[in-house]
């Protein structure tokens, strides 16, 4: 809300400059969210008189006017048909720096001599848009009489606005009388209520208002109005509705606006004589009823929307705003005014569904006071009175069926206390309370003192204890409250296990040189169709999981549509990850710990399920004095995930040969705990890479893993071993094996058969060849063998070998070299 | 006899003058110390002596043995010092050239900034916790306060999920688990919850619609707002330095009550006032106050015997004023060059 400074200190005579009302307003709950400051560019520009005009010698349309401000007198030549002489107008003389009216974008210039028709102009006198007041360029400003001749435009005419934005609860406060009742509060200074018409003088015509829907409209006041004049109103008010950011129209329509502006309150006159009947009746819209609103827009209403009609049909809709049959026009004498209160729900509906949101539905959303109504009318009758003095209230009808009581708040003394963990003493609580026209008294409140507050009707925001100590402490001011840190019991320690499973696996990555991302988890049907190298429909399997039968969790308004639904994998977005990041670095090697969003059903929160998903792809050391240039594969990545499995215990953990359609048919696996498919790794399906955008012979090794099974299933406790204190003995064993037989499984016998001996099992060679028999394979391993009580013998290491020789028969067929 | 000695033991010297290399060093050793070498051969013809000479003779090939050992120790020191000299000099290297450097990773810089603000309330005594992102709006708003048609409900862009009966949507705020912790356990209760949140809102320099809040939140008899001042304090300090100056002021947030807006003087101008802070001086970092009535009573906490304060802040916010980053949309579009970047083991 727009608050011009001159406006404020006419309601709360307070001594302080713009930014101190900003900072205090700010620091009470009132944001201020910048100050304008109009007329601070206004240098060279002051406050003039027309001493005389006389036609310009060789142009019809142009006259010589001579101008003087104090000392400077000054001839300029103007096109302007309003000036005349003994005006008081805003002469800018050369050198000052104007608004460009002519330039679609603001632009500013600098006013510099020239000749127009062969005479020389020194200065000129300004228009509204000149000066950067409005966008008025017809004619010049024309200043009120009484402006000081000489004086800087900028004191008579310059303004401070502060802008505040105004919190939904702070309704009383969205007005120039609330900003002011605030400002009076804090800085102790009374406030100046502006002057009312006493309508209890007018006939009493209930006949002129019907509410027929009164759980929408809890107050309707009609004041019939006859000889008004309509015409523009004066410079005063153009002045500071323009200030506060509403254009003027005309007299009656900017009373109304003004005194929104001034109480809050929204008003609205209709052309009396177009109202049929000449009355109101406020009534449900009926299914499909239309009418023409001020903006010219037909408007298609429901029996939800609440409307303004006149005996036959809808002139307005109420709280939002008026129609075109009934506009205040040129010829309008007679009107009625319309101050009324409604139900905010309803109006908030209305505007949200007619995608309408004025400057009326914007406060009666809120909820507005039903006793404000009145005053407003009063007000704005005040203000016709003032610019039409021959207007006279003829009828008034006030609708009132439950006038809204002041509530009562008891807070107990102690409360602030409680709260706050400060106190203050009696007399600055109870005059802060004052302040706010609370009206605090001491009471007894179960036997302990307290406070009783009446709240205003206008207070819709204090309802409880804890409002009345909230209205004490921004008053008084949060600066004053000191730092304390809590006391008292500490909650009982829990750690997540979850939360540092996950920490764990990032540091892990991390040290393995991956980089850690955050990607959007949402995508689209598309995306998941990209999944699939056989066309666009998304495969059966969708990273680790599978296509579910019900329907995926969608966003009713997602911002694009390829964010539409809640991802059931995060392959898509590392995928396009790597795509995106392949443009700039030889190697990404990039791991989430995201979830995915398993969809259990319609009306249920899906499965959110905390996954891993990593990959890698492209090159190692592309340029390196002491390394040779490598492209990953897949067992890069393997490797790094076998590191994760040893550092997080998860010895169960293992890769078996599997077959993923996202994945190179010959390059995929299952990792399995337990007997349990936990992810999936392997290199990206060349087409499938190709769809995201990457190049189908580059390499993308990628796995996802889902981690709340990881930890279920796979994850061991820590066993410590002592280091043995006599010398490890290495041993080799080369095993033949069919070509069929997976090197994990020949790797896992080897690991049990020469437990618990072993501290190490590594694989070092593969060989294929004649001497051991086509369709076999022999796998050489290097076993670090060690005993923690004794240096093993040679007997030892040949009941090791029989018994490796043995299991390997019985469980992979395989047989050990000599 | 003698005379041989002499002989020998020149030929022998003479020899080790022309020894240079560990290869020669060896083979002198044999030919003359070793087992089968010429001083050994020499004392095996001892036997051929007679008796009164053999103890002289003895003597003498001991005395010889003797002597060469020494001599070939000097000149074996003399060899391998000169080999290791040479080999050193041979060695040099250009210690400019690029070090091995083992392929550096990192986290994200959230994830390093919410382990940041967890370490420091966890030595508060606040425990971290997670909660569902996808979330019934009982949660996201009724049982916060902001009950259906509120105008507030407007202050969240929200997105909602697609469902018949029931309101679900994607949570706006993590302030939801205010209400999930306090149904699940009485107090004392002192908890921080990260997570990602959402919003319906048009991406730009300092918008995303998806981003990272931190929760805050203690309930127990005797919290108060001074306690959320002084706990609010000790963060920011911790997190932007303990020269910062904070300040609270009023605010509105539907499930506090009294409100605060927290704010720390600008580090980019020292609170003179800049482009960062538009001007003022501050910069909010987040919204907290003391947990509305309403909430606790939602929950079946006494309102009048128990008080609490919750908070709640932008993530991505707080690592673009720490670390000066000028766009929020970097920490999602992945690039790595951005990412690596946060590889320091310190904050
Ligand atoms: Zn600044």
């Amino acid at each position: 809300m727009k608050v011009p400074v001159r406006w404020l200190k006419d309601l709360v005579p307070v001594e302080m400059s713009s930014e101190e009302i900003a900072q205090r307003l700010t620091m009470a709950g009132l944001e201020a969210e910048g100050i304008e400051k109009i007329g601070i560019d206004w240098d060279k520009i002051y406050v003039g008189t027309v001493l005389k005009v006389d036609q310009h010698p060789d142009a019809d349309r142009l006259v010589l006017a001579t101008i003087r401000a104090g000392e400077i007198e000054q001839t300029v030549v103007t096109g302007a048909p309003n000036i005349e002489a003994g005006q008081k107008v805003a002469f800018a003389q050369l050198g000052a720096r104007l608004v460009d009216p002519y330039s679609e974008e603001p632009k500013m210039m600098t006013l510099k001599a020239n000749k127009i028709r062969g005479v020389r102009s020194e200065g000129m006198a300004c228009s509204e848009k000149e000066l950067g007041l409005s966008d008025e360029h017809e004619g010049i400003l024309i200043l009120d009489e009484d402006a000081p001749e000489g004086a800087p435009l900028r004191d008579h005419l310059g303004e401070d606005v502060i802008e505040f934005e105004i919190t939904p609860n702070l309704v009383h406060a969205f007005s120039m009388v609330g900003i002011a009742r605030e400002l009076g509060a804090l800085a102790a200074t009374s406030v100046t209520f502006p002057d009312l018409t006493d309508l209890s003088v007018a006939e009493d015509t209930p006949q002129l208002v019907d509410i027929q829907a009164p759980d929408l409209c809890y107050r309707y006041v009609g004041v019939v109005i006859e000889n008004v004049h309509v015409e523009p109103s004066p410079s005063w008010m153009q002045r500071r509705l323009n200030a506060a950011g509403v254009r003027p129209i005309n007299n009656i329509v900017d009373i109304t606006n003004y005194v929104m502006l001034e109480w809050g309150q929204p008003l609205h006159a209709f052309d009396r004589t177009d109202l049929a009947e000449g009355r109101i009746v406020v009534r449900r819209a009926t299914d499909g009823e239309q009418m023409e609103t001020l903006d010219h827009v037909h408007r298609k209403l429901t029996s939800d929307d609440l409307v303004i009609a006149d005996a036959e049909r809808p002139v307005a809709i109420a709280g939002v705003m008026g129609g075109v049959d009934s506009e205040i026009s040129d010829d309008t004498t007679t009107l009625l005014l319309e101050s009324a209160s409604f139900n905010m729900l309803s109006i908030r509906h209305t505007a949200r569904e007619q995608k309408l949101r004025t400057e009326a539905s914007s406060r009666f959303e809120r909820g507005l006071d039903p006793n404000l109504a009145m005053t407003a009318a009063r007000r704005a009758t005040a203000l016709i009175k003032q610019l039409c003095p021959n207007a006279t209230v003829t009828e008034i009808a006030d609708q009132y069926p439950a006038p809204r009581e002041q509530k009562t708040v008891v807070m107990p003394r102690s409360e602030i206390k409680r709260l706050l963990g400060v106190d203050f003493p009696d007399d600055q609580v109870i005059g802060v309370l004052q302040r706010l026209e609370l009206s605090p008294k001491h009471v007894e409140n179960d036997g302990q003192p307290g406070i009783q507050v009446s709240v205003p009707t206008y207070r819709n925001d204090i309802n409880l204890k804890a409002d009345v100590v909230e209205e004490v402490a921004r008053v008084i001011g949060y600066e004053s409250l000191p730092e304390t840190l809590p006391v008292g019991q500490t909650a009982p320690v829990m750690i997540d296990p979850v939360l540092e499973f996950v920490r764990g696996i990032q540091d892990s990555l991390s040290a393995a040189g991956m980089n850690e991302v955050i990607t959007y988890p949402m995508l689209d049907d598309a995306e998941l169709g990209l999944l699939n190298p056989d066309g666009d429909e998304m495969p059966a399997q969708l990273g680790l999981a599978r296509r579910p039968d019900i329907p995926f969790v969608k966003a009713m308004n997602p911002l694009r549509s390829e964010w539409r639904q809640m991802r059931p994998t995060m392959l898509p977005a590392i995928l396009r990850n790597v795509a995106e990041n392949l443009k700039y670095n030889p190697l990404v090697s990039v791991f989430e710990t995201g979830r995915v969003y398993l969809p259990e059903g319609i009306d249920q929160l899906p499965d959110e399920r905390r996954t891993l998903c990593a990959a890698i792809a492209g090159t190692f050391n592309p340029a390196d004095l002491h390394e040779h240039a490598r492209e990953a594969d897949f067992f890069d990545l393997s490797g790094i995930l076998a590191q994760l499995f040893e550092e997080i215990g998860a010895k169960n953990v293992e890769l078996r040969q599997g077959s993923h359609p996202s994945m190179h048919p010959g390059r995929a696996a299952e990792i399995v705990a337990d007997n349990t498919v936990i992810g999936i790794a392997g290199e990206l399906h060349p087409i499938v890479a190709e769809q995201f955008e990457i190049d189908r012979n580059q390499r993308v090794a990628i796995a996802e893993i889902d981690l709340p099974l990881l930890m279920e299933l796979g994850v061991e406790k820590f066993a410590y071993r002592p280091v043995s204190r006599y010398q490890p003995v290495q041993q080799d064993f080369a095993i033949v094996v069919d070509e069929a037989t997976p090197a994990g499984s020949v790797q896992r016998v080897l690991e049990n058969a020469t437990q618990p001996m072993s501290t190490s099992v590594q694989l070092f060679d593969v060989y294929r060849g004649e001497s051991i028999g086509e369709g076999n394979k022999s796998l050489a391993f290097r076993v670090t063998l060690a005993a923690p009580d004794r240096a093993l013998q040679d007997k030892d290491i040949d009941k090791i070998r029989k018994r490796v020789e043995k299991q390997l028969k019985q469980q992979v067929k395989g047989a050990l070299r000599s | 006899m003698s005379q041989d000695l002499d002989q020998l033991k020149q030929e022998a010297l003479d020899r080790l003058q022309t020894v240079s290399s560990e290869d020669e060093l060896g083979a002198w050793h044999r030919d003359f110390l070793g087992r089968q070498g010429k001083v050994t051969t020499a004392m095996r013809g001892i036997s051929e002596l007679p008796a009164e000479e053999r103890p002289g003779f003895g003597q003498a090939v001991n005395a010889l043995r003797n002597e060469l050992q020494q001599a070939f120790d000097q000149t074996q020191d003399k060899v391998l010092a000169a080999s290791l000299q040479s080999r050193l000099e041979s060695e040099q290297v250009d210690v400019t050239l690029p070090g091995r450097k083992p392929i550096p990773g990192t986290l994200h810089p959230v994830t390093r900034m919410i382990r940041e603000i967890t370490r420091v309330f966890g030595l508060m005594g606040f425990q971290t916790v997670e909660g569902p992102e996808v979330e019934d709006a009982y949660y996201a708003f009724d049982a916060l306060n902001i009950p259906q048609d509120h105008p507030a409900r407007d202050v969240w862009d929200t997105i909602f999920i697609e469902s018949d009966q029931r309101e679900i949507v994607l949570r706006p705020h993590t302030s939801p688990m205010q209400i999930r912790t306090m149904e699940q356990i009485e107090p004392p209760v002192r908890v921080v919850v990260p997570g990602r949140c959402y919003r319906y809102e048009a991406l730009d320099a300092t918008h995303e619609w998806h981003f990272h809040q931190i929760e805050g939140l203690a309930v127990d008899t005797n919290i108060t707002m001074t306690d959320l001042k002084g706990t609010l304090a000790e963060f920011a300090r911790q997190i932007f330095g303990q020269e910062r100056k904070v300040r609270f002021r009023c605010d509105y947030f539907p499930f506090v009550e009294p409100g605060v807006d927290f704010a720390i003087d600008c580090m980019f101008c020292e609170g003179s006032g800049c482009r960062v802070c538009s001007g003022t001086g501050w910069i909010e970092l987040l919204g907290a106050g003391m947990v509305h009535p309403n909430v606790l009573r939602y929950v079946g906490y006494d309102p009048d015997v128990y008080s609490g304060w919750a908070f709640g802040m932008g993530i991505e916010r707080i690592v673009m004023l720490k670390y000066g980053i000028e766009d929020i949309r970097h920490f999602y579009q992945g690039d790595v060059r951005f990412l690596s970047q946060f590889n320091r083991v310190l904050a």
